[in-house]
């Protein structure tokens, strides 16, 4: 394993160290290493041993941590690849593209070979293997042509299948909705929100990977790993996200479908959803759900934030709300579909409703006038209210 | 007399669900009870140990009972559903279908329909028996009320005492000064091989570049196991990623001997069996948790909290530097692997079925 394989790397950047953890830069013995616990099998000595391998991960994990936070392993290559794997996949086109690939593989496994291999590593196999396929040739050529014009017909019935799929796509395509105009679309700040402290207890102590679906600034992802927690972002912006990267956080530009869409079964420990997940169309908050019950570990925990659907068109403004797939939906709703995918919700809170301003009665003087500019006033509040759900995947 | 016959889709060498049945055979008659095995299919060499399940109508005797290992779809499940007898369910697990969707469409609806069966079969069990807590939880799921957990019995044979001299010195040779990985398992998206070359990536970049991954196992998916070595390819660690198939139990362990450290990242994992192969050929033993590999690896190894490959690699360094970590994990090893001596096993399972079995035993 020349080294010179290392350094074709397309994702190689120059490590500052390169070493194992928990020596020092010069070769020095393992900091562990001296007077270990429980270092054989039959001394008995299990608690020592126990004691001796926590504290040997605790140096790493704290070596680890001064390395990431020295930029030494940046999450971006991390990211690099996970997504780089992702194009290995036969399935990792897009669409109609995926679907004319498999059907370049149908029309390749359409054609069988009559032709058997006769090579062998023995003198007379060759000529065994010979006779017996020159003597067989009428019975296997007779199958092997029955089988083939089958082959063909499958194939040519799929090629009618993609064509008519590829016609329906692009008629399906013109009643797609504008994208949102960007920056239009405020930036998420859920770690500054009225709820994130509730985001952050339902999270803390899970073990594994948490998802903060629409990170926006990246301030909940932070605050979450401030409390220990190994979580990362998602936002459609990539303008939104510039801060966090700057800041090193564990962020990256995507959707939370397309994302949930190529994450491991059970492989989250925790997901937070907010932003635009709560104007999904409707069949895509279905598949939104299917894909939180499927990923999410059980245990897991799960925190959404929406915004109630009375007010939320004030809250967003006029053309967003406008051109936003779908609208958000009530709390119960939610409720309801997490619970028949096993996502049980644990508890449902509600941000305060904004102040009423009092009305003066109608006979009072000048009341018109000053109703008139209540009315005006209330029409500028913020939006009617939101609300968070924290649940959990019971199975 | 009574009975305890086994049915299993198919009994074949050197699989885990195969050398279970087996040696749970053996431990039923000398528990004193009658048992025959009955499969859809065998390996030639098996045939002589086995029973079509059809066969199985003409054979039935009053007080029979049915133990069924469940590991993939199987015309005997629904065979199974139509007879009268108790019948006993052993959970071996199920990869869930969405760890092939994107790599290989016909098996997810495979093991879609698998677990189809599954759930058919629950209601109709007497018992339900998994072979780790983490499977249990899934027949709880379908409805089973108080699923018992039994380990999978592992044959002694499977490990064999010497090392294959010549697959030894081979390995050896190729060996060079960084450190040497190994998983053994089937080559299949829920192993997550791709995982383990990013690992080695990170490893070769951060810690020691001339470090070296060995993989074992068959490319049952040969999407995902192609993808594998490509990725390995763009990465440029071709030379430095091997992958090893049919091994004989000699050469496996020579593989095993050869390594450094075992590092396991699938991301399910119904039981787990290269663990308790890596505690047997002492060979520290570094994993992530997914499926049942906590419980089967228990304190017998090290435990990583992140699935993220920079940080395995950190914790695989130090192992790989450190020998007196290293051998106090292969003592850890050791230690754990007593949980599942065949003797523990093999009674703990004739004990859950006893309750289920009323007649009397062949001899007393």
């Amino acid at each position: 394993m020349p080294a010179a394989s290392h350094d074709a790397s397309p994702l190689d950047e120059p490590s500052t160290t390169a070493r194992p953890v928990g020596t020092s830069p010069e070769g020095d013995r393992p900091s562990g290493a001296g007077g270990v616990p429980g270092a054989t099998a039959d001394d008995g000595d299990d608690e020592g041993r126990a004691a001796y391998l926590a504290q040997v991960m605790a140096e790493i994990d704290a070596e680890v941590a001064r390395r990431r936070a020295s930029g030494d392993l940046p999450a971006g290559l991390e990211r690099q690849l996970d997504e780089l794997f992702l194009e290995f996949s036969p399935m990792s086109a897009r669409g109609t593209d995926r679907l004319r690939e498999q059907l370049a593989v149908v029309d390749a496994g359409a054609f069988v070979d009559i032709a058997v291999p006769v090579a062998s590593n023995k003198a007379v196999g060759s000529v065994a293997k010979r006779l017996i396929r020159s003597a067989i040739s009428w019975y296997v050529g007779f199958i092997v042509h029955q089988v083939v014009k089958f082959g063909w017909s499958v194939s040519r019935l799929f090629h009618l299948v993609v064509d008519e799929v590829e016609e329906l796509s692009t008629q399906v395509a013109a009643l797609g909705v504008p994208e949102l105009p960007e920056g239009l679309a405020a930036t998420v700040s859920s770690g500054t929100s009225w709820w994130a402290d509730e985001a952050v207890a339902a999270l803390s102590g899970v073990t594994g990977r948490v998802l903060v679906a629409d990170c926006g600034d990246g301030s909940l992802v932070r605050r979450l790993v401030e409390a220990g927690v190994d979580a990362y972002g998602i936002d459609p912006s990539e303008g939104a996200l510039e801060g966090a990267l700057a800041e090193g956080l564990d962020v990256r530009e995507g959707s939370v479908l397309d994302h949930l869409g190529v994450v491991g079964a059970e492989g989250l420990a925790g997901i937070v959803l907010d932003g635009t997940v709560q104007w999904l169309r409707s069949h895509d908050r279905l598949r939104l759900a299917d894909l939180v019950a499927d990923r999410l570990a059980v245990g897991g925990a799960l925190v959404l934030h929406s915004a109630a659907p009375e007010g939320w068109e004030r809250s967003v403004g006029p053309v967003v709300a406008d051109l936003a797939p779908g609208r958000p939906v009530h709390a119960e709703t939610w409720e309801h579909l997490l619970a028949s995918r096993h996502v049980v919700v644990r508890a449902l809170r509600r941000s305060a409703p904004p102040a009423r301003l009092e009305r003066l009665p109608a006979d009072q003087p000048g009341a018109a006038v000053v109703n008139a500019a209540v009315d005006a006033l209330e029409a500028m509040q913020p939006a009617a209210g939101d609300y968070v759900v924290v649940a959990a995947r019971e199975q | 007399m009574t009975a305890v016959h086994q049915f299993v889709p198919a009994l074949l060498p050197r699989d885990a669900t195969g050398e279970h049945t087996l040696a749970l055979r053996d431990a039923l008659r000398d528990a004193g009870w009658a048992s025959d095995i009955y499969v859809e299919a065998a390996h030639d060499d098996l045939w002589p140990e086995a029973r079509y399940f059809e066969e199985y109508a003409g054979r039935a005797r009053p007080g029979d009972v049915l133990l069924y290992q469940v590991a993939t779809g199987s015309p005997v499940a629904e065979f199974l559903l139509g007879r009268p007898e108790p019948l006993v369910l052993y959970y071996h697990n199920i990869t869930p279908a969405s760890f092939y969707e994107t790599w290989e469409p016909s098996t997810a609806s495979k093991v879609g329909e698998a677990r189809a069966q599954l759930a058919a079969l629950v209601p109709r069990a007497a018992l339900c028996m998994a072979a780790s807590a983490y499977s249990a939880a899934e027949l709880e799921g379908l409805g089973c009320a108080r699923p018992a957990v039994a380990p999978v019995l592992v044959d002694p044979a499977r490990f064999a005492p010497e090392p294959d001299p010549a697959e030894a010195a081979r390995l050896a040779e190729g060996h060079g000064p960084g450190a040497v990985v190994l998983f053994v398992g089937r080559l299949s998206p829920n192993k997550a091989q791709h995982r383990l070359v990013e690992t080695l990536w990170w490893l070769r970049r951060a810690h020691d570049p001339d470090a070296r991954l060995r993989l074992v196992g068959p490319a049952v998916t040969p999407a995902y196991a192609e993808a594998v070595l490509a990725f390995a390819g763009e990465l440029g660690l071709a030379e430095a990623v091997e992958h090893g198939e049919d091994l004989t139990p000699a050469q496996l362990a020579a593989w095993y001997a050869d390594a450094d450290v075992f590092v396991c990242q699938s991301e399910h994992e119904g039981f787990c069996i290269p663990l308790l192969e890596a505690m047997h050929f002492g060979v520290p033993i570094v994993a992530t948790p997914a499926g049942a590999v906590p419980e089967t690896l228990g304190d017998g190894g090290l435990l990583v909290g992140s699935d993220r490959p920079a940080d395995v690699a950190a914790v695989v360094s130090r192992v790989a530097a450190d020998p007196v970590l290293a051998g106090a994990l292969a003592g850890a090893g050791t230690a754990r692997l007593r949980t599942f001596a065949p003797p523990v096993v093999r009674r703990r399972h004739v004990e859950l079925l006893a309750g289920v079995v009323t007649g009397p035993k062949v001899a007393a």
